[in-house]
């Protein structure tokens, strides 16, 4: 393979090509929010925005409560981003460091808990929070979502766990520290990286999730991001400029965390992928 | 007593320590799952208030004669079987292009994973602006390529589909092509300097080098991308909400519509069992593909 691409010409193009397939949707739309609706509803249309304007910016933060569907998206994100972490630890640190009968078994069980579709989970759960009173509540969504995230948290810390050499640990217990004193200064601190890289993959898991944030918090006081702007569309149009330039704000925060961590993402995702 | 607590046998440990992921896993995934087979039988409409009536497997009859199931199926299996080689074949290109020694690797790998970060539901926003009748990006390009007029893409069932699979296509082939290199990044390059010296041509050096070794990934991604393909839902209700008519409806959508907008969980659950019925019906041809094939290679 290597020679057909030797020259640094052609690399380039190669390189160019993954590059323009990844970026040109979010680029389009970064185009598309900076146009004046007169500009937008010209024909043909423009590529560039003759004259730059921030008004959809504003109008995006006017005309619906962009900010509190981003507040209620890092509620739900955060919270069961941390709830997950917690439980997959648990869990994992049980499976990669105790002895066992049957490991595989509950590891298996534990993946397997992903593989039954969401939609048909989501008719039983919306009976269940309508019959508790928790729809159009955060806990309606951070329970289902710690479960969504659980299976790929609890393998990337199963091998991070793994990775950690059981001396260190039975060392500190001879020097008189206590089974969990063990665990909470040595393994902990250790860990802290596999459970940060846990903790970006479930955090965007829950702030991408579309189906449930529809379906059990409809009130539009507990929208989140996704289900907040795909509603913008009024009865009989779509507010385009607007609509972009908020896509534009929802997707720079995932955009920066995920730009700042990718070598830790990817790892992530490859040794637990279980998302697409 | 604080020592027993501090420093707990192997078993208790082990117990505490995993109780909260199974309780979880029973609350969310096991009652609902029992639930939903128990609702699928029973005659439950969340608007009326006439409680909970057994009707035994009156759902299910209705569901076999209900076309809009038999639609809505075939929607999804055909989006499935679309979409999860078109996705590979776009993901194994941009993993192979991926994989060249680029000086900075942050750009490529930034491009992969954008698209995966990008919630669904603004992929098919985005995509339903690009094939926008008006002022779309797809219907200027299509006019500078020489066609005679803007096509209302997402009107018609034919282009909505297909409009629908390409957006789908983008989005999971980065979630691939990550899945992919890595496995690339595995093949030691010794077997392709050997390969050179015994004089295999690239082509021989993609088809028995890099493809054989790359099928545990191939299949890895195959696999989560058909369990994701099945429960499509995001890409379609932000593009065309099914339309037109029902021609882009999946069954997702179809559980959706019943339950959430027409509160008939009864039959929302009938839908879902049914969904269930074809997720096993892949699996199964899937496995049995997977086992022919190692015979093959035996």
């Amino acid at each position: 393979m290597s020679n057909l691409f030797s020259s640094a010409g052609l690399r380039l193009t190669a390189a160019a090509i993954v590059v323009i397939n990844g970026f040109f949707p979010a680029v389009w739309i970064l185009l598309t929010s900076l146009k004046s609706e007169l500009e937008l509803f010209q024909k043909p249309i423009t590529y560039l925005p003759h004259n730059p304007t921030i008004v959809n910016y504003v109008k995006a933060f006017s005309e619906q409560p962009l900010l509190l569907f981003i507040k209620n998206s890092f509620i739900v994100a955060s919270l069961s981003t941390l709830l997950t972490l917690v439980i997959s630890a648990f869990a994992a640190y049980a499976i990669a460091r105790l002895n066992l009968k049957r490991k595989q078994l509950i590891l298996t069980i534990i993946i397997a808990s992903s593989m039954f579709p969401l939609i048909t989970l989501l008719v039983p759960i919306f009976e269940t929070m309508r019959a508790a009173g928790l729809l159009n509540s955060y806990v309606a969504l951070i329970l289902p979502y710690t479960v969504l995230s659980l299976p790929v948290c609890t393998l990337v810390l199963v091998s991070f766990f793994q990775s950690i050499p059981k001396d260190l640990e039975n060392a500190a217990m001879i020097d008189g520290c206590t089974r969990l004193g063990a665990l909470w200064r040595v393994v902990v601190p250790l860990a802290a990286p596999g459970v940060f890289t846990a903790g970006i993959l479930a955090f965007v898991n829950a702030w991408d999730e579309f189906l449930l944030a529809l379906s059990l918090n409809a009130n539009a006081q507990m929208r989140t991001l996704p289900v907040g702007i795909t509603l913008y569309q009024g009865e009989y149009t779509f507010p385009w400029p607007i609509i972009s330039a908020a896509l534009i704000i929802a997707i720079v925060p995932v955009a920066i965390l995920i730009a700042l961590f990718q070598e830790r993402v990817v790892s992530g995702l490859t040794s637990g992928g279980l998302k697409g | 007593m604080l020592s027993r607590i501090t420093n707990p046998s192997e078993k208790t440990l082990a117990f505490f320590l995993l109780a909260p992921a199974f309780l979880l896993i029973g609350c969310i995934v096991v009652y609902p799952i029992g639930r939903l087979i128990f609702n699928s039988f029973h005659d439950i409409r969340l608007s009326g208030g006439t409680g909970v009536k057994f009707v035994g497997l009156e759902n299910y009859l209705i569901l076999i004669k209900d076309r809009e199931f038999w639609n809505a199926a075939w929607n999804t299996l055909l989006i499935t079987l679309i979409t999860v080689p078109g996705g590979l074949l776009a993901g194994l290109g941009l993993a192979m292009l991926a994989n060249l020694p680029f000086k900075r690797k942050w750009p490529v790998r930034l491009a992969l994973l954008l698209p995966w970060a990008l919630p669904l539901a603004f992929a098919g926003l985005i995509f339903a602006w690009f094939f926008h009748s008006e002022f779309g990006f797809v219907n200027d390009l299509w006019l500078r390529a020489g066609g005679a007029q803007r096509e209302m893409w997402l009107s018609k069932p034919n282009t909505a589909f297909a409009a629908i699979c390409f957006a789908i296509i983008w989005k999971s082939s980065s979630f691939v092509a990550l899945i992919l290199l890595a496995g690339l990044q595995m093949i030691p390059s010794s077997l392709y300097e050997a390969a050179r010296v015994d004089g295999a041509s690239r082509w021989q050096q993609f088809t028995k080098i890099t493809l054989p070794l790359l099928v545990p990934s191939i299949v890895v991604a195959m696999i989560f991308r058909t369990i994701t393909a099945l429960q499509t839902f995001d890409i379609p209700y932000t593009m065309t909400k099914g339309g037109p008519g029902n021609a882009t409806e999946t069954l997702a959508m179809l559980i959706h519509k019943n339950t959430i907008d027409y509160l008939d969980v009864g039959y929302g659950s009938t839908l879902a069992m049914g969904m269930f019925g074809l997720s096993i019906i892949l699996t199964y041809v899937y496995l049995r593909r997977m086992s022919a094939e190692d015979h093959v290679n035996e």
